[in-house]
């Protein structure tokens, strides 16, 4: 009996050794993984950081629109978010690296779906930056534009077509990912509808004299021009 | 009568073996109701004043499609032979604030063709902008035929509502960087020596973006940094506009100004180096009859510029000093009585602006854009100070303003210099 235990324990030790010996190295070069990882972040910060620095990149990233945008008026500048992000994200990828060393098939699998995601994701993100850049870019157009043409509501304007942009930035990322497609459509579909409907509405309703009138000036007397009490040129 | 024409894109007249004392040079794009009055205007004025024997037309067209180049060959005969060229066809977006496109092709086709030509005078008129008088043509001529000048430049009694852009920016800021007063920098008539002419052919600024819209300015600018003598000639009280401005104020503004601010970019070895300005000598008699002002509220104008204030103070602040926006501040807060806007403030704004567009700290045209409602509550004070002054007024007035731009020219060299110090 005594024996039969002792023989049962050894077993279940061996086993145990066993196993532990196949794992070991796994966890050893798993651990390696991230270590290297840690430390290439480390140093890709530092050299963004420094690159980006002497590139005046703040200023430029400002001029394109991307300070107001992201809210990187207050710390941490463009450059500072562009290293953390770089260091994040080789943080992550050394992670899900050494996920597949552990030669668990759930991890593995998992930072393979992660890997073949990871394109789509820097493809949403480039769609983002493109919109926000666009949307800075065109809302100060409507913005200058319609100062220049003595409308009032110019800020409203401008806003209105900021937001649109945005929006539709935003959507079009979510699309990429694949992230709800059909509820995007539908929400795209009763909000531009709706602001539709609503302006036809307003002008059906409210401004129907004011539009007609527009127009018959426009038909009878094409020739007519504002007066201007000073010739620029 | 030789008279040739292209289908081209740009294609020069052939002048084989052909030789003139004089080419005049008119700049058409459907002008077709203009260009015989200015041809025949033209060709009067040199046969009463300078004889047409060695005389010979060269008409630049940009594809009129209304007969204006069978207009001119009818004006221009039997006495005066006339070169035909085509520039363009342009498209909907070349038209620049002046209603006349890709100009500086036209101007560069006319100068090549008047250099084979080996012209002693070469005069220029766009008739699509003013007709000209009969008179205009000796004005123009008689300088560089007998008085040894190279450069003409045109100088018009204006009303006091009138070249406003010209009188508050261009002038002013031409005189304080190049150091020559010639007071329509950027007009259309003017006359060039044939030292001159091969002058300009060298020069680099043909391709440049705004070249349509500054090359008239360039040429001005050309003549002034060159070692050329210049002098303005009096071609009267200044005839309306012929042809209809197709754009905005927003638009002229940026083009004219920014044609300008090009200018001062390429020129930084000149223009840093001049101090004070010199007077040209201006020939002919200015006349002394009063132009009659016309009176207009200038309401529209002071509220566009509060709108401006509301609206674009932030993409002022790109520019402008904290100081400026503060007194700009106080003048959007204040009455349209007590509306005026001081000479210096006025000068260090459009600096302010010539640095921002060297330093793209935005995209250009929406930077210059923003001006115009700085410009015009400008344009308001100025038309409440000299509403109702005379022509000499209202030029000792546009003196005075020359004066700020010149004392502070120190302001923008400083700020070219160092523009993070002064930030």
């Amino acid at each position: 009996m005594g024996t039969e235990v002792d023989r049962m324990l050894r077993q279940a030790v061996a086993q145990i050794a066993d196993h532990l010996a196949s794992f070991l190295p796994g966890l050893v070069v798993s651990l390696a993984i991230v270590l290297a990882a840690l430390v290439a972040a480390v140093l890709v910060r530092i050299a963004i950081v420094r690159t980006l620095r002497s590139l005046d990149f703040d200023r430029w990233a400002e001029q394109l629109g991307f300070g107001g945008l992201m809210g990187w008026q207050t710390p941490p500048s463009p450059t500072v978010a562009m290293a953390r992000a770089a260091y994040w994200l080789i943080l992550v990828i050394g992670l899900l690296v050494s996920l597949t060393a552990l030669n668990a098939s759930i991890p593995s699998r998992l930072a393979l779906s992660a890997f073949e995601y990871l394109p789509h994701l820097v493809a949403a993100l480039l769609i983002l930056v493109v919109g926000a850049v666009a949307a800075r870019f065109l809302a100060r157009s409507v913005l200058i534009g319609a100062v220049n043409m003595h409308i009032q509501s110019a800020r409203l304007l401008s806003l209105a077509v900021k937001w649109l942009i945005l929006v539709l930035a935003v959507a079009m990322a979510l699309d990429h990912l694949a992230i709800g497609r059909t509820v995007l459509l539908l929400a795209f579909g009763i909000l531009f509808g709706g602001v539709v409907l609503a302006a036809a509405l307003a002008v059906g309703l409210g401004a129907r004299d004011a539009v007609r009138r527009a127009i018959e000036r426009q038909l009878r007397e094409p020739a007519a021009r504002p007066e201007n009490p000073i010739d620029h040129v | 009568m030789a008279s040739t024409g292209s289908n081209s894109s740009v294609r020069e007249p052939e002048v084989a073996a052909a030789r003139t004392d004089i080419a005049l040079v008119l700049t058409s794009y459907n002008d077709a109701r203009t260009i015989g009055p200015a041809v025949r205007a033209m060709r009067d004025g040199l046969s009463r004043h300078v004889g047409s024997g060695s005389a010979r037309f060269i008409l630049v067209d940009a594809g009129s499609t209304d007969g204006t180049e069978d207009a001119a060959r009818a004006a221009a005969a039997p006495s005066a032979p006339i070169d035909v060229a085509r520039v363009g066809p342009p498209g909907l977006a070349d038209i620049p604030y002046h209603g006349y496109p890709r100009r500086a092709a036209a101007l560069r086709t006319a100068l090549e063709t008047a250099a084979r030509l080996q012209a002693k005078a070469c005069v220029f008129v766009d008739p699509g902008l003013l007709v000209p008088d009969a008179a205009w043509t000796e004005r123009l001529l008689s300088p560089v035929l007998s008085g040894g000048f190279d450069y003409v430049s045109p100088y018009y009694v204006r009303r006091a509502n009138e070249g406003a852009l010209t009188r508050g920016i261009v002038y002013p800021m031409f005189r304080a960087l190049y150091g020559v007063r010639l007071r329509q920098p950027a007009g259309h008539e003017f006359a060039c020596s044939r030292q001159l002419v091969a002058y300009y052919l060298e020069q680099d600024f043909w391709e440049f973006d705004q070249a349509d819209a500054g090359v008239d300015l360039w040429l001005a600018t050309a003549a002034a940094c060159g070692p050329f003598r210049a002098c303005e000639t009096a071609l009267g009280v200044r005839p309306p506009p012929s042809r209809d401005a197709p754009t905005d104020l927003g638009t002229t503004l940026a083009q004219v100004v920014g044609a300008l601010y090009a200018d001062l970019e390429h020129r930084v070895d000149v223009w840093q180096r001049v101090r004070g300005s010199v007077a040209v000598p201006l020939v002919g008699a200015v006349p002394t009859a009063e132009v009659e002002p016309v009176s207009a509220s200038l309401e529209p104008l002071i509220e566009s510029f509060r709108l401006g204030y509301r609206e674009l103070r932030e993409i002022w602040t790109w520019v402008l000093p904290p100081r400026t926006i503060v007194e700009l501040r106080k003048l959007a807060d204040g009455g349209a009585e007590a509306f005026r806007f001081d000479d210096r403030l006025w000068a260090t704004i459009v600096y302010d602006f010539a640095l921002g567009y060297t330093m793209r700290v935005m995209p250009r045209d929406h930077l210059l854009r923003s001006l115009a409602p700085i410009y015009s509550g400008w344009a308001a004070s100025f038309l409440l100070q000299v509403g109702g002054a005379t022509t000499v007024a209202v030029e000792d007035r546009v003196e005075q303003i020359c004066r700020a731009f010149e004392a502070e020219k120190r302001y923008l060299i400083s700020r070219w210099r160092w523009p993070e110090r002064l930030r």
